[in-house]
């Protein structure tokens, strides 16, 4: 950002990117959704805020990351000896990462959470701070991470970008761009030769400078018509891989409506949440219930891992899991926290939001805005956007 | 009612006035660290530095104890273990060639964790046990805090990787072996506009990172002195997992070159999504991408590239090829990060002025590294006298390469070669 630019906020704005940018904060949005729902799922149940459920995602995407390695997806292997990848491979590593994050999940409840279950509220949520610090530390002495790991990005056999242009810019930009890049390759090709009787590159005699300068400069005019057939046009960018994880996101959010309001454990699952102790009465066998709200949800956050693992590729450390979960902690929050479809729309407007907020031109800020956000929905139902906002007997 | 409505009217407006100055004030403060850094690649031009006044420690009878903290956790492992490996074998190589008479030099460790506040209180711990120096660390947000905790104390400071212009000024005490960001960034805006003939090219800086601020700003400045145009900045944070607004911001500005002046965890996936953003330009950095991990986590992408970096393990100074031999036997392999060779011109430099010492103590030590001249380091013959801290050495531009080559040593810059 130039200096001073943001004393105005119009004149930052750039409303043809607004489309691209309202659909990279809905990408963005569904994985934080995905991660909100184990928060929201345990909290429904339990009424504990599963600290611990960010460094569970932590250890989905180390999982992915072993299952691409057993592969032969290794990071030292030249790119042209690399395997084939395929829709089963993918789906091999995310049923890895959901079945590792699930048992994971089921081992923290059964060892951390449930010795504390009848103690005051307050011993199980410093457990759960106690578990993820376990987790991240540990991790660190057995995880790789020296240097940070990135999951090969061959793995991810949609590596494609998809566009669609909303708006078209003038035939005459077009052919304008075709005749420069015409001029461009001329250039280039005459540089190319004389590059032969070159020793070096980036050490080039006169008579190569020249050439060299003479394609700079056919590249410049190309690029200019470029940037002017862009300007002209309205066009959505996505790569395959982050339309992946939206769709794979809502198909997976679809089962856990199905499952929740429809089976007989969704319906045991509600009746716990309402009321833990009444539930037991009733005969809904609890232990078992809270045991498969822990698996849900951890597999929930295991595959999100996977795909943010596979489809955009940062780096995993033990600490993999922090951001991402503060990020969904707060998006379930929002949402209104026990609530399921409530951290699907706390995920989604998160996500926007930062996105929006970028957009306007202050990304230093995309952060802050999302917890301004948060502050500005609890003032006004501090119960969350869907959740009651009645008072809790304790 | 009605006048509860009010109420969120006006909280609204104190908020969104909140964000907006907070930006303006915020994008002005980024800016500052650009205007004094010119002065200290020249030295002599630059202000005082201000001396400590605290004594410093003493060595007690035959030890001289030498302080290095360098990340040996945290994200930063990487370069702390290159580092310290680095530190050890010069404190060997020291040792075989004689050492001093009478005297043994130890190496205390300290382990800065990635993050500034352990920097500071492993540093505060070392220099309670009585070092005479410290080395450290390989980054400049800890290396400030380092040099704050020395500073008070008297104790000289030679930083291993601090590239920020700043981190000198903290005072006299004060150094490092490796080049400034004003430095590195005037070497790419240079290779930029002239051998890539780029001409509008954008940054993406990460707000985090002290080192990126000044990167960015060095590579605006003198991309900008040379003629060129930077289009457009975005920010983002160290540990950001996605990064397509910023780059569909910056696709709306059509340049034909990015900046990326972070740290490699980052800037490989950022160069990925930069081309499936619809960037396809050449991407360019600082040595915050010397990792060979930046080739899997850039992918395809990242091929092409081109970075500044300190040293490069194909380089034929015999130096060099001594200090890989030397690796092979104690650590094996290859050095995967320049750190190594830093680490060990650091703790080289300490030990040569250790050498020329009057008396041993953290005063007369500071003294004698701000004597040293033409010290042949593995990273280039390095200068400290009359540069305020700031060794005059070269910098290497490397082009990143597909395995098995990884990164190839492209062209050397001496700081005489640049045009300003």
């Amino acid at each position: 950002m130039a200096p001073g630019a943001g004393l105005s906020l119009a004149a930052a704005l750039d409303f043809g990117t607004l489309p691209s940018q309202v659909v990279n904060g809905v990408l963005n949005g569904a994985i934080y959704a995905l991660i909100a729902l184990g928060y929201t799922m345990v909290y429904g149940v339990l009424r504990l805020i599963n600290f611990a459920h960010g460094e569970v995602y932590m250890l989905g995407a180390y999982t992915a990351l072993f299952v691409s390695w057993a592969y032969g997806f290794r990071p030292d292997v030249p790119p042209d000896q690399l395997p084939e990848s395929s829709l089963a491979t993918l789906l091999v590593m995310m049923l890895a990462s959901m079945a590792v994050c699930a048992t994971v999940g089921v081992l923290i409840e059964r060892f951390a959470y449930r010795p504390m279950r009848n103690q005051a509220r307050i011993s199980s949520l410093i457990t759960a701070i106690g578990v993820s610090l376990l987790l991240q530390y540990g991790g660190g002495l057995f995880l790789p991470q020296n240097p940070p790991p990135t999951m090969n990005e061959r793995v991810n056999p949609y590596r494609q970008t998809l566009e669609l242009t909303l708006v078209g810019a003038p035939r005459e930009l077009s052919q304008a761009v075709e005749a420069a890049r015409e001029e461009f390759q001329k250039a280039e090709r005459a540089f190319e030769e004389r590059l032969q009787a070159e020793k070096d590159r980036f050490n080039l005699s006169p008579e190569g400078e020249r050439l060299r300068d003479a394609k700079f400069e056919a590249e410049r005019r190309l690029r200019d018509a470029e940037s002017r057939l862009n300007s002209a046009q309205v066009t959505v960018r996505v790569s395959a891989g982050r339309l992946a994880i939206l769709l794979a996101s809502l198909a997976l959010m679809f089962l856990l409506r199905q499952l929740v309001l429809f089976t007989p454990t969704g319906r045991a699952m509600r009746a716990v949440s309402q009321d833990f102790d009444s539930a037991a009465l009733m005969g809904v066998n609890v232990d078992r219930i809270v045991t498969i709200t822990f698996v849900i949800g951890s597999a929930l956050a295991g595959a999100g891992a996977m795909m943010t693992a596979t489809f955009l590729g940062t780096s995993i450390t033990p600490y993999y899991g922090v951001l991402p979960g503060v990020k969904a902690f707060v998006a379930a929050v929002l949402g209104g926290i026990g609530n399921i479809p409530g951290a699907v729309l706390g995920g989604l407007l998160m996500g926007l939001a930062e996105t929006l907020v970028i957009w306007a031109g202050y990304s230093q800020f995309a952060d802050a805005v999302a917890f301004v956000v948060l502050i500005v929905v609890l003032l006004f139902r501090p119960g969350g956007l869907l959740g009651s906002s009645a008072v809790e007997k304790v | 009612m009605r006048a509860r409505r009010r109420i969120p009217a006006a909280l609204w407006a104190a908020l969104i006035a909140g964000v907006v100055s907070v930006g303006c004030s915020g994008s002005g403060e980024a800016q500052k660290p650009s205007e004094p850094s010119e002065g200290a690649t020249s030295g002599a031009s630059a202000a005082v530095r201000p001396q400590p006044t605290a004594e410093g420690n003493k060595a007690e009878g035959d030890t001289l104890k030498i302080g290095i903290v360098v990340p040996i956790n945290g994200d930063q492992k990487p370069w702390g273990d290159d580092a310290l490996n680095g530190a050890q074998i010069a404190l060997e190589d020291f040792n075989k060639q004689g050492g001093i008479a009478g005297k043994k030099v130890e190496l205390v460790i300290g382990d800065s964790g990635s993050n500034t506040e352990q920097a500071k209180s492993a540093a505060e711990k070392l220099i309670s046990d009585g070092v005479l120096g410290i080395i450290g660390d390989v980054t400049s947000s800890n290396t400030i805090q380092i040099a704050k905790s020395a500073f008070e104390k008297g104790v000289p400071v030679v930083s291993i990787g601090a590239t920020n212009d700043d981190v000198t000024k903290q005072g006299a005490n004060v150094f490092r072996v490796c080049y400034i960001d004003s430095f590195q960034g005037e070497v790419m805006a240079e290779f930029a506009y002239r051998d890539l003939g780029l001409r509008n090219v954008a940054l993406l800086t990460d707000r985090k990172q002290a080192y990126s601020v000044g990167l960015s700003n060095s590579f605006r400045k003198h991309f900008e002195q040379l003629g060129g145009k930077i289009v457009g900045e975005e920010f983002y944070e160290t540990k950001q997992t996605t990064f397509t607004g910023q780059l569909t911001n910056l696709k709306a500005k059509n340049p034909d070159g990015l900046f990326l002046s972070g740290y490699f965890p980052e800037v490989g996936p950022i160069v990925k999504s930069a081309k499936a953003a619809g960037l396809n330009v050449k991407f360019l950095g600082g040595d915050g991408w010397d990792s060979k991990e930046i080739l899997n986590s850039g992918g395809e992408a990242i091929v092409g590239g081109f970075f500044c970096n300190h040293y490069n393990n194909k380089d034929s100074r015999p130096q060099v090829q001594h200090f890989l031999k030397r690796w092979k036997e104690k650590v094996g392999g290859e050095p995967g990060t320049t750190m190594a060779a830093l680490g060990y011109d650091a703790m080289a430099v300490i030990l040569d002025a250790l050498k020329r010492c009057q008396s041993y103590d953290s005063k007369s030590l500071a003294a004698a590294i701000e004597e040293t001249e033409n010290f042949p380091g593995v990273t280039g013959d390095l200068t400290l006298k009359g540069q305020n801290g700031n060794p005059r050495k070269r910098a290497l531009v490397v082009e990143v390469r597909p395995l098995p080559d990884g990164f190839v040593m492209r062209k050397a810059i001496e700081p005489k070669d640049l045009s300003q």
